[in-house]
């Protein structure tokens, strides 16, 4: 099923009209990439915070009420420009088990940062609370980072396999 | 002996050869690279918005600097390492790429952009940490911007005219 709807995605004028233009790709991937870099650079100061490896600035509730949006817009970039190069190449992403590996982490980490968000929102002081709230705040801190250094790795990885 | 010859000599160094003759090392090191480079830019791009007044407006200028400058220095050393590997495995065709030239004359553009506000406009940063900062500032700023995401896109460049 997947296959046909890379034929028929691949058929469409859109399709043909991005692949043709020779610009099109590294354009879209750079603004792709500067995507990554704000998404990339605020959830890890913003889980670092979180396992107070870094202690000074600003509190974890500020951090996170200053640079989340920011990581949700750049998201909304980052699944715009994606599209635009899966409507250019459909078979070099939907059909490679790195960009689905890619996909479903995605997923988890924006299911992550809205529980960190979440969580800040009701009580800024939430994760510091009890001795049982620092761990469960480390233990989605250490996911979210290596969710990141994975999905960056993913995305190289479809170039590869 | 010429800058090609160099080249050539690198290449053939048995680490560069282990690079470009493994099927994983390159793109490990790229995944390193692309990784650590996010990282740079977007943490100097914090500080460029907000020399810019464009972003973290209420955060002191001096304290946004000390504490991102830790992460920029730490990716940056990261990114440059894995960069020189994986130069050096085709040291003298990256030598020939032109988005690989304009990359690195960025680069020291940003480096001669960074020294000259380290050392003369930002040495009395903490001046501006509440207001608005000065327009050479601002204009240090939007070099910076402008020419690391330059970097990204000469960057992403290089592989499409291999």
């Amino acid at each position: 099923m997947i296959q046909t709807l890379c034929i028929w995605l691949a058929n469409t004028a859109l399709s043909h009209l991005f692949a043709e233009l020779g610009w099109f790709v590294p354009t879209v991937q750079t603004v792709h990439i500067l995507g990554i870099a704000v998404v990339i650079t605020l959830l890890f100061v913003l889980n670092f915070r979180l396992l107070r490896i870094t202690r000074s600035g600003p509190p974890l509730q500020r951090i996170a009420q200053d640079s989340l949006p920011w990581v949700w817009r750049a998201l909304l970039v980052l699944l715009t420009t994606g599209v635009l190069l899966t409507i250019t190449e459909p078979a070099r992403e939907l059909l490679n088990s790195a960009f689905r590996w890619k996909m479903l982490m995605v997923v988890v980490l924006a299911v992550l940062t809205a529980v960190i968000q979440f969580a800040l929102k009701r009580d800024p002081a939430y994760w510091s609370t009890s001795p049982l709230r620092r761990m469960q705040g480390n233990v989605i801190a250490v996911a979210s980072l290596i969710l990141c250094i994975s999905i960056v790795a993913a995305g190289r990885l479809i170039a590869y396999v | 002996m010429t800058l090609l010859d160099l080249m050539h000599a690198l290449e053939s160094q048995p680490f560069a050869v282990a690079i470009a003759e493994s099927g994983w090392l390159f793109p490990i090191f790229e995944t390193i690279h692309v990784l650590a480079l996010t990282l740079v830019v977007g943490s100097v791009a914090m500080m460029d918005l907000r020399l810019l007044g464009l972003g973290n407006k209420g955060r002191p200028i001096s304290e946004l600097v000390s504490s991102m400058l830790p992460w920029a220095w730490t990716a940056f050393a990261v990114a440059a390492t894995c960069g020189v590997l994986l130069f050096s495995s085709k040291a003298s065709t990256y030598y020939d790429n032109v988005p690989f030239r304009i990359k690195v004359i960025c680069l020291g553009l940003a480096a001669v952009n960074m020294l000259v506000f380290h050392f003369i406009t930002g040495r009395k940063m903490a001046d501006w940490d509440h207001g608005a900062p000065p327009t050479r500032a601002r204009v240090a700023g939007l070099i910076s911007l402008t020419l690391w995401i330059a970097i990204v896109a000469t960057g992403r460049w290089i592989g499409f005219v291999l």
